[in-house]
């Protein structure tokens, strides 16, 4: 047992929470805005996509990040114009992100590399410790600047009233549909962060789907963590930590069967929800508008 | 109201346009203008681009189009209910559909039913009807021979195996590996871990660093997609002439120059190609076709000249047995169970 847990391990954690917390926070502060994103896994996969994009032209895997998160940007911006300047329903707009993403990435792969399902390789990120990204303690350190970002700063309570009671926030003369759209724009960039940091931290190229559901499961550590920073970030460690269990009781051979371990995070998710979020408390406000036009 | 219908539209337009865009009706058509028929190739969900199962298969298909003139045609399926549609389009097209995937295996039973005057051939999958051709590989002769290498070039008497899903092809490569391991050097660990997914190389990445971490030092990815992420962990621990990657279907050299071992070839293009060659000929059968080493299917294969001689000997002894019939490789659990080496000859 006692080379069990050991620092690969923790490493392990580390790394697999990286993606999950980039997009939680994207995640956490649209639904803090009052905005359902469910298209978080569009925009990490359009950050995947574009942070290669990038890095091939432009040969600096940093300019790559930068293109990532400009796309996630924009990306954002198309879900706050239907869901916000629109008024169309939100979920149906997220889903539409989630399927276009998938789509344009697989085209762009064909059109421009003539490969459909991944890219050539490209340059990554560089490492701050072995097997450790430069991105991973970056994410690790978002957390506390959202979480002083919206408990303390001006802007961050105004988007927190926004999302709590839109009518209300309006009425006192806050501008909740422009705080809306900063806030969306923003969740696509975090979002696409999270993606970039697979296809150029993590790996060095992007395959069709690459994020293979981490923006559901990160929406899922929103939720669990009752839309608070650090809960949320409890509830990314705790899937990446059941990830790396299952990855390394397989390994170790615990004599488990791999039909049940795989099933190991979602078991901890159904054991955590069951037990934990009784007083789950969504924002108020949130897939409301501040007036009914 | 019309701005009610204008939002509609919206809406309606971000849904249509990726479905459109993600279901090529033909996303290529190779060969000549006044080809005989068309032949289309449905993909599982993997997808063109995974460079190994789908793309061999589109690359057999197109190497027949220019062989005997006729049109090829890819669809690519989305999901898993785009598998019949897939398929009825593709009888539309013309007399041979091929299928390639085990995943495939209910939609083509279904579709074949639907219509026992169209050709079938599906690869990696057994369907039982007059007109559908199974065209198994025999995967389990050449992972043995990988095994054989495998054990005995390992430094560390411990190897990894990195699974995408435990269906039977990958089992075939699975047991045949591990009984060709402990052929040689029963001695030797094998430490054998699932992603439960083909298309998640950053799973396949944890999962090849953390076998690497254990002390296994041959890695063996049967995982599609999942698996390049074994070439990106081992360009990133750097140990050249210490580490080593097998090649899985087909060489992935290019991710990791210097890594792959040798390769495991499974020549999926063979199988297409072969049965495209029947229809044209009017040869078409229906029925189970396997085709091991004997047939030019699968093999073991060292491009690079990294396996020792006396090694690579000691292959080519184990793969005259196989060709022989005195040495079956396992190709189940159950077969794994009471598999033994006959006395060496």
């Amino acid at each position: 047992m006692a080379d069990f847990f050991d620092i690969n391990l923790l490493k392990a954690i580390l790394r697999m929470a990286t993606p999950l917390i980039f997009a939680a926070m994207g995640g956490l502060i649209c639904e803090r805005s009052g905005v359902m994103n469910i298209g978080l896994e569009g925009m990490m996969l359009t950050g995947a996509f574009v942070a290669v994009l990038g890095t091939y032209y432009l040969h600096n895997p940093w300019w790559g990040l930068l293109c990532a998160l400009i796309s996630g940007a924009l990306v954002g911006l198309i879900h706050a114009f239907w869901s916000i300047g629109l008024r169309s329903d939100q979920i149906v707009t997220g889903t539409a992100i989630n399927l276009l993403a998938a789509g344009i990435t697989i085209f762009l792969c064909q059109r421009l590399w003539q490969q459909s399902g991944r890219s050539p390789q490209v340059e990554t990120l560089p490492n701050v410790t072995s097997g450790v990204n430069v991105l991973v303690p970056i994410a690790f350190l978002l957390v506390p600047v959202v979480w002083y970002f919206l408990r303390t700063t001006k802007p961050g309570l105004r988007l927190m009233a926004s999302g709590e009671s839109p009518q209300a926030a309006e009425s006192v003369g806050i501008a909740v549909d422009k705080l809306r759209y900063v806030a969306v724009m923003t969740s696509g960039m975090f979002a696409a962060a999270g993606g970039a940091y697979l296809s150029i931290g993590s790996l060095s190229l992007f395959t069709r789907d690459m994020t293979a559901g981490r923006g559901f499961i990160a929406l899922a550590a929103v939720i669990f963590g009752n839309w608070m920073p650090i809960g949320t970030l409890g509830a990314c460690l705790l899937f990446a930590g059941s990830q790396a269990l299952q990855v390394q009781a397989q390994i170790k051979g615990i004599g488990i069967s791999t039909d049940l371990l795989l099933a190991l995070p979602y078991l901890l998710t159904l054991i955590a929800l069951a037990g934990f979020v009784r007083n789950s408390r969504p924002p108020a406000g949130l897939g409301q508008h501040p007036t009914t036009h | 109201m019309t701005v009610r219908l204008t939002r509609r539209a919206f809406v309606g337009a971000a849904v249509a346009a990726p479905a459109v865009a993600a279901l090529p009706i033909s996303l290529q058509s190779v060969g000549a203008q006044d080809a005989g028929f068309t032949v289309t190739m449905v993909t599982d969900t993997a997808g063109l681009g995974d460079q190994n199962f789908n793309d061999l298969a589109n690359a057999g298909g197109t190497q027949a189009a220019e062989d005997f003139g006729i049109e090829w045609k890819v669809l690519e399926s989305v999901d898993i209910p785009a598998y019949v549609p897939n398929l009825t389009a593709g009888v539309e097209q013309g007399p041979l559909t091929v299928a390639v995937g085990f995943l495939l295996t209910d939609a083509v039973a279904q579709v074949a039913a639907q219509y026992p005057d169209a050709h079938f051939a599906i690869i990696d999958a057994a369907v039982e009807a007059d007109n559908v051709q199974s065209v198994l590989y025999r995967e389990q002769e050449a992972a043995f021979l990988g095994g054989v290498a495998a054990g005995l070039m390992t430094q560390t008497n411990k190897l990894g195996i990195i699974g995408g899903q435990r269906i039977p092809p990958v089992i075939r490569y699975e047991v045949g590996f591990r009984a060709g391991v402990e052929a040689v050097n029963p001695d030797a660990e094998i430490v054998i871990a699932y992603a439960d997914d083909f298309g998640d190389p950053d799973k396949g990445k944890e999962l090849a660093l953390a076998q690497f971490a254990d002390g296994a030092d041959i890695l063996f990815p049967i995982a599609g997609l999942t698996g390049v992420g074994a070439y990106s962990a081992i360009s990133e621990l750097n140990n050249p002439g210490e580490q080593w990657v097998i090649g899985v279907d087909v060489t992935q050299e290019h991710n990791a120059p210097g890594f792959e071992a040798f390769v495991v070839r499974k020549g999926v293009d063979t199988g297409v190609y072969q049965a495209i060659e029947q229809e044209v000929n009017g040869t078409f059968t229906a029925g189970v076709h396997s085709l091991g080493i004997a047939e030019g299917g699968v093999g073991f294969e060292d491009p690079n000249g990294r396996v020792p001689a006396e090694i690579m000997t000691e292959v080519e002894t184990f793969q005259s047995m196989i060709l022989d019939g005195s040495l079956v490789a396992p190709s189940t659990d159950e077969e794994y169970e009471v598999f033994e080496v006959p006395a060496a000859g």
